[in-house]
C-alpha cells in the first residue's frame, strides 16, 4: 500500500513537471527588459491666476483737467501700455492688472497720468509690483503746468546784451520768484501753474540797476510759455549827456522858477537827456512810455542836485558785476 | 528664547514674502500613485492644497504596471496650479512568427530572432525593423494599447491573433 501511493506520488510530479514545462515552451519566453516607447506622457498644466489691485489717490491743485488718460506699463516698457483708461479726474485711480506682469524687482512699473487739457503735464509714478494682491501708492498731486517766462536782458541804448540782471516775477507786490539773467543776457523763470488765473501778475526786471526798471503784465491766457525780451536804460533817442534821476520823486517842472507848474514826479532811474544847463537846474527830457509800448519826449526842468551824469560806455562795464 | 524666537519669525517672514508660494494640486491617472516632488514624496495621489514656490521643479512618479515618468516645469507666479499626469500603462503582450532566420528589432534597441517572445511593452507607438542575413526586409509602427498577441507574417502589417 505505501509503496503504491509512493509511486503515485512520484507519477504525479513527474505529469506535473511535464506540464509546468509544456506549457513555459507554449508560453515561449520572455523579453528581459520592459520596452518604453520614450514618448512624452500627456499631462495637463493649469495655471490659476490672482489679480493685483492698484490704487492711486489723486490730488487736484487749482483746477481740474476735463478728463484723465491714465496708462499703465511694465519692466519699463512704454510703447506697450498694459491698461489705458481715459476717465473724468477721480479722487482715487483703482485698476487691476493680471498676477505676473509687473516687475517685481525693480521700480520700472509705471502708471502715467496725462490730463487732457494744454494746461496740465502729466505726470508719471514709477512703482515696485508684487506677485499678487493690492498695491497702494502715496497720493500723486495733478496741477496745472509751469507758467515759464524766457526771453534776454538788453540794452536799449546799443542793443547790447546786459548780464547779471534781476529778474523777478510778482503778484502785486508779493515775489513769486526771482533770478537773473546769465552771462549771455539769457533767463528763463518758472512759476507755479495755478498762476494762470493771477490777474496782477507781473515782471519787473532790473531793481539791481541804476535805470527804471521794466515792468510788464503777464497774461498766460494763450501760452504758459511767453518769450520776452528786457531792454532796460534809455532808447537810442536819447541823446547825451545824459543824467540819471537819484532819487525818487524828483519834480520834472515846466519852468526852473520856484513855484512852477510839476509835469511829472519823476523816480529813481530815470533818464534825462540834458540840453542846457544853469547853475541851479538842468533843462532836458524824458521819455514817456505809452500804453502801446511807444516813447514821447516830455520837456522840462530837474533840479541840479536831483540827478547825476551817466556815462553810457562805463555803465555797460558796470553792469556786468552784480 | 524670545529673541531667536523673533528673529526666526522674522526670518519666515522675509522668506515668505521672497518667495510667494502657490496652491499646489496633482491628479493622476490612475489614482493613488506616490508622487516626488524635487525628491521630496508628497504622498499618494490626488495631492490637494501643497504648496510650491515659481522656478523650476521636478516631478518623479513610479507605479508598477506603467512607465515611470520623470517632468520638469517651471512654475510661473500665480495664484495655484493644478496638474494632471496620464500615466502609461505597460501591457504585456506577444509576439510569434512562423518565419524562419529572421531578426526582430523593436525601438533600435530591443532584439530577438525567436519565433515566440513575451514581451512587456508601454503603451503607444513602437517602431518594429525585420532584418533577414543583416539585411532590413521590413518596417512598421505597432501600435500597443492594451496585451495583445501579434502573429508576424513577412512583409505583411502586423495582424492581432
Amino acid at each position: 500500500m505505501k509503496q503504491t501511493f509512493k509511486h503515485l506520488y512520484l507519477i504525479m510530479i513527474s505529469m506535473m513537471c511535464l506540464i509546468v514545462d509544456g506549457c513555459t515552451s507554449f508560453r515561449g519566453p520572455k523579453y528581459p527588459d520592459i520596452i518604453y516607447n520614450n514618448e512624452q506622457p500627456l499631462i495637463s498644466v493649469s495655471y490659476e491666476y490672482g489679480e493685483i489691485q492698484i490704487i492711486l489717490p489723486i490730488k487736484y491743485e487749482a483746477a481740474l483737467p476735463n478728463n484723465i488718460l491714465f496708462k499703465v506699463f511694465a519692466h519699463a516698457d512704454t510703447m506697450n501700455p498694459i491698461i489705458s483708461i481715459l476717465q473724468e479726474p477721480p479722487n482715487e485711480f483703482r485698476t487691476s492688472v493680471p498676477q505676473g506682469v509687473l516687475d517685481t524687482k525693480e521700480k520700472t512699473n509705471l502708471i502715467r497720468i496725462i490730463p487732457q487739457g494744454k494746461d496740465f503735464d502729466q505726470v508719471d509714478v514709477r512703482f515696485k509690483g508684487i506677485h499678487f494682491g493690492r498695491i497702494v501708492l502715496p497720493p500723486k498731486m495733478v496741477r496745472i503746468g509751469q507758467l515759464i517766462v524766457s526771453g534776454k536782458t538788453f540794452l536799449i541804448n546799443n542793443d547790447s546784451t546786459l548780464a547779471n540782471v534781476e529778474i523777478t516775477l510778482q503778484n502785486f507786490d508779493n515775489i513769486i520768484h526771482s533770478t537773473y539773467s546769465n552771462e549771455n543776457g539769457l533767463f528763463q523763470i518758472a512759476i507755479p501753474g495755478e498762476y494762470k488765473f493771477a490777474e496782477h501778475l507781473r515782471i519787473v526786471a532790473g531793481d539791481n540797476m541804476v535805470f527804471k526798471p521794466f515792468i510788464r503784465q503777464l497774461d498766460f491766457t494763450d501760452s504758459r510759455k511767453v518769450k520776452l525780451d528786457v531792454g532796460l536804460g534809455p532808447s537810442k533817442e536819447m541823446k547825451g549827456p545824459l543824467y540819471i534821476v537819484n532819487k525818487d520823486n524828483v519834480q520834472f517842472k515846466k519852468n526852473p522858477d520856484i513855484g512852477s507848474e510839476i509835469l511829472f514826479l519823476l523816480q529813481q532811474g530815470e533818464v534825462l537827456s540834458v540840453e542846457r544847463i544853469t547853475p541851479g537846474a538842468y533843462f532836458g527830457y524824458i521819455e514817456v512810455k505809452l500804453k502801446n509800448d511807444k516813447y514821447v519826449k516830455m520837456e522840462g526842468w530837474v533840479n541840479r542836485l536831483d540827478i547825476e551824469e551817466i556815462n553810457m560806455s562805463s555803465i555797460n562795464k558796470g553792469f556786468s558785476d552784480k | 528664547m524670545l529673541f531667536y524666537f523673533k528673529k526666526l519669525l522674522l526670518f519666515i517672514i522675509v522668506v515668505s514674502q521672497l518667495y510667494p508660494q502657490i496652491k499646489l494640486d496633482v491628479n493622476t491617472i490612475p489614482t493613488e500613485v506616490d508622487i516626488y516632488l524635487d525628491g521630496i514624496n508628497l504622498g499618494s495621489s490626488p495631492i490637494r492644497n501643497e504648496r510650491i514656490i515659481p522656478g523650476l521643479h521636478k516631478f518623479e512618479i513610479q507605479k508598477k504596471g506603467y512607465a515611470p515618468l520623470n517632468y520638469e516645469l517651471f512654475v510661473n507666479p500665480s495664484k495655484a496650479i493644478e496638474i494632471d499626469f496620464f500615466l502609461n500603462p505597460i501591457h504585456k503582450c506577444k509576439f510569434k512568427t512562423k518565419e524562419k532566420g529572421l531578426i526582430f528589432e523593436l525601438n533600435g534597441e530591443h532584439h530577438w530572432d525567436v519565433g515566440l517572445i513575451r514581451l512587456n511593452l508601454e503603451a503607444g507607438d513602437h517602431l518594429l525593423r525585420v532584418f533577414k542575413i543583416r539585411e532590413l526586409v521590413d518596417e512598421q509602427i505597432i501600435q500597443i494599447d492594451k496585451p495583445e498577441t501579434f502573429n508576424y507574417i513577412l512583409k505583411q502589417p502586423l495582424s492581432e491573433l
